[in-house]
């Protein structure tokens, strides 16, 4: 369902340049990675921008949810220091505007070789004969550990003393005696008199 | 088509045993049955991918292999407000989960058969006791892990220290853990059963394309090919098992890719998909005789749902790990998997290596964060050490998969809704085992730690589950529904109790043992 807005601006139906930067301004802030340079802010935005094109609701959201950064930034949003542009975006953190912007953008941004670049993952490794001959192991600020169990040793599997105690109940007893598990609900101890 | 990509094909009106999937379970079954000579019929709803489909990339990976069918969940779990749509993480294809699978094959221990008797009266919790034990299933853990070539047992050498591994092993050494070891793991350190040592390329939950890791794909099914035998029909979704006048199944009605549907005769069928759907098909199979659904009398199918405990710890160092560089998950530490209920709760969990590239840390790290808190953990990415805790969670009857009759899924077939809540033993053992964690890496000097809520559940247990009582549960020590003699159960779905082990080398053990129980049931007609 689609309401008229109280300020017309925000009936726009198109995405214009300057909504696109808007969006790309959002992904900075909501998403900041001093190393990280625009390429793939902007890729992830147009991703958005997209995806929006072909869901009528996702593409209403997201105009309206744009120009209604500006309402909330008193201006451009765009114009907003880092702090300030944070405290907008955590106002609208629960609209679906914003729900849509951030699923696509983690789904989509660090899906992306210039990000994995930064973040030094270094992607598809099969063709490359894997990590074997290229530093699988190749930690060295730590002693090598040994790869095998202690020999000679046995684990316990149950602690000393476990099966000789009344076993404690998780929670306190609700429910009547069900078939698989017979047993008293209830001490047999009743009240103590003098 | 219906047709079988084999070489042998079964007559769709001739009797046929018809196994429903083809994961650890189904294609173990169908390896085992073709191996002694008895033809079968695999319905597997997903493709046929080899290992040239599979590919080094986490989402197209996902989207190539994951089950994506529409599901929905309720309850207080946090995978319902995380992943409303994604309860389980499953593979949709011939070879089931094996081929997403980390690889690890821990054994149960004894007493984690016979937890009713050995943990006590839980409130809350529906535990029985299994009507098997230990001794029943140690030799088929034998054949299973011989199969399966795992790691540090029967002559297999062990999986090599990779980065992760270091940082986790001497982080549980000075800990004060002593158990700990690279394995056991189902990927060859050396060549092993025609399979290749592992190039540690760390894409493991992508299917593997070195093969290095056991899968149904690498082994089973090939092998079941060549026998002969095999008649296996991928894209092929079983949506009714029905039955004649006396009770006894006769049949498996399916549809091919393009929604025809099929229908295919049967003197036995073994269900084995995965604990969704097992009992989602036993639901959708409901008639007056069986008004609940199929094998249903006790009342218990879809109920007991477990998933294992499941969380993340990362830590964050100064120096660089690479944690993505080599097998995803290639380490375990065994100490806390006792049963010691001074901690606090009854049961154990084990800590195991693993890693995610940016893709998924980014989806799975913190759902639903963002900002510079968010943003800041992928910055740490190449100083990253990952932990996944996998430890027994308590089966509860209200914990249960049902048909969701107000969602349907392409074909209008009610989709499964997975209803979870959290034990107070889970959350407790959740919270100890996170808290361990943090003590493993803090150890190593971490600068740094992070808990990841459960991810989409991998361990889908316990919706059909083995009782010696028909009341109690839906199948026999054999699998074989209490209801229904031709109608057996062959995947997780049958497990009474969850332990804390990575649940497939039981699953694989079981469907051994099932398919000498069935051929010798066979033999002398008594089935």
């Amino acid at each position: 369902m689609v309401f008229p807005a109280k300020y017309p601006s925000l009936n726009a139906m198109e995405m214009t340049e300057d909504a696109r930067q808007t969006l790309i301004r959002v992904l900075r802030v909501a998403f900041p990675h001093e190393k990280i340079p625009d390429a793939p802010y902007e890729r992830t935005a147009d991703k958005i921008l997209a995806e929006a094109q072909s869901e009528t609701w996702f593409r209403v959201a997201l105009t309206q949810g744009l120009l209604s950064l500006n309402q909330l930034a008193g201006g451009d949003f765009r114009d907003l220091d880092d702090d300030a542009a944070l405290r907008v975006l955590r106002r609208v953190e629960g609209t679906e505007f914003f729900g849509f912007v951030r699923r696509t953008t983690v789904l989509n941004l660090y899906d992306d070789d210039e990000v994995w670049e930064v973040l030094g993952y270094e992607g598809a490794s099969f063709d490359r004969g894997g990590y074997i001959t290229r530093g699988f192991n190749d930690l060295d600020w730590l002693p090598e550990p040994r790869v095998d169990y202690p020999e000679g040793e046995q684990m316990p599997e149950i602690a000393p003393g476990a099966l000789e105690v009344p076993q404690p109940a998780a929670e306190e007893a609700s429910a009547a005696d069900s078939t698989n598990q017979p047993g008293a609900t209830s001490s047999d101890m009743e009240e103590v008199k003098k | 088509m219906t047709s079988s990509v084999t070489g042998f094909s079964v007559e769709q009106d001739e009797e046929a045993i018809v196994i429903i999937g083809s994961g650890a379970g189904g294609g173990t079954l169908a390896y085992e049955l073709t191996r002694k000579g008895l033809p079968v019929v695999v319905l597997e709803a997903g493709p046929y991918l080899t290992h040239d489909d599979y590919v080094n990339n986490e989402w197209e990976s996902f989207n190539q292999m994951a089950w994506l069918d529409p599901r929905t969940t309720s309850g207080s779990w946090r995978i319902a407000r995380d992943f409303p749509n994604l309860p389980a993480w499953i593979v949709k294809a011939v070879g089931g989960t094996t081929t997403h699978w980390s690889g690890a094959t821990p054994r149960f221990k004894a007493h984690e058969f016979k937890t009713r008797s050995v943990y006590g009266r839980v409130e809350g919790a529906n535990l029985l006791d299994w009507p098997i034990g230990i001794e029943d299933l140690a030799p088929y853990y034998d054949r299973a892990e011989k199969a399966m070539g795992s790691t540090h047992v029967h002559g297999r050498p062990p999986l090599p220290a990779n980065n992760n591994y270091k940082v986790f092993a001497n982080g549980a050494e000075k800990a004060g853990y002593k158990f700990y070891a690279t394995g056991p793991y189902a990927t060859n350190a050396e060549e092993y059963d025609g399979r290749p040592a592992s190039i540690q390329d760390g894409f493991n939950f992508q299917g593997d394309k070195n093969k290095s890791k056991w899968s149904i794909l690498v082994r089973e099914m090939p092998r079941a090919e060549q026998t002969g035998l095999l008649d296996l029909r991928p894209n092929s979704q079983a949506v009714q098992i029905t039955h004649n006048a006396e009770g006894q199944v006769d049949a498996v009605l399916y549809l091919d890719k393009e929604g025809n549907l099929h229908r295919q005769a049967a003197k036995l069928v073994c269900l084995a998909a995965n604990s969704i759907e097992t009992p989602r098909l036993l639901l959708l199979s409901g008639t007056p005789r069986f008004p609940d659904g199929l094998a249903n009398s006790s009342g218990q199918v879809g109920r007991n749902y477990m998933r294992h405990l499941t969380g993340t710890v990362w830590g964050y160092f100064d120096k660089p790990v690479r944690m993505y560089r080599g097998e995803t998950m290639a380490g375990v530490i065994c100490d806390e998997s006792v049963h010691d209920p001074d901690r606090g709760f009854a049961g154990g969990y084990y800590m195991e290596t693993i890693s995610l590239g940016p893709a998924f840390m980014a989806a799975f790290v913190e759902p639903g964060a963002w900002g510079p808190d968010f943003t800041k953990l992928l910055d740490s990415y190449t100083n990253t050490a990952g932990m996944w805790i996998v430890g027994e969670d308590m089966p509860q009857e209200s914990n249960r998969v049902t048909l969701n009759t107000t969602v349907k899924d392409e074909n209008g077939l009610p989709v499964p809704n997975v209803h979870y809540d959290d034990h107070p033993n889970d959350v407790a053992m959740r919270e100890h085992a996170y808290a361990a964690g943090e003590k493993v890496y803090q150890a190593v000097d971490a600068v740094g730690t992070h808990r990841t809520p459960p991810y989409p559940s991998t361990h889908n247990l316990g919706t059909a589950r083995m009782s010696e009582r028909p009341e109690d549960g839906v199948v026999d020590r054999w699998g074989r529904t209490h209801d229904v003699p031709n109608l057996f159960i062959s995947d997780g779905s049958v497990f009474t109790t969850g332990a804390a082990a990575n649940p497939t080398l039981t699953i694989v053990a079981l469907a051994i043992r099932q398919a000498d129980y069935i051929a010798e049931q066979l033999k002398t007609q008594q089935i």
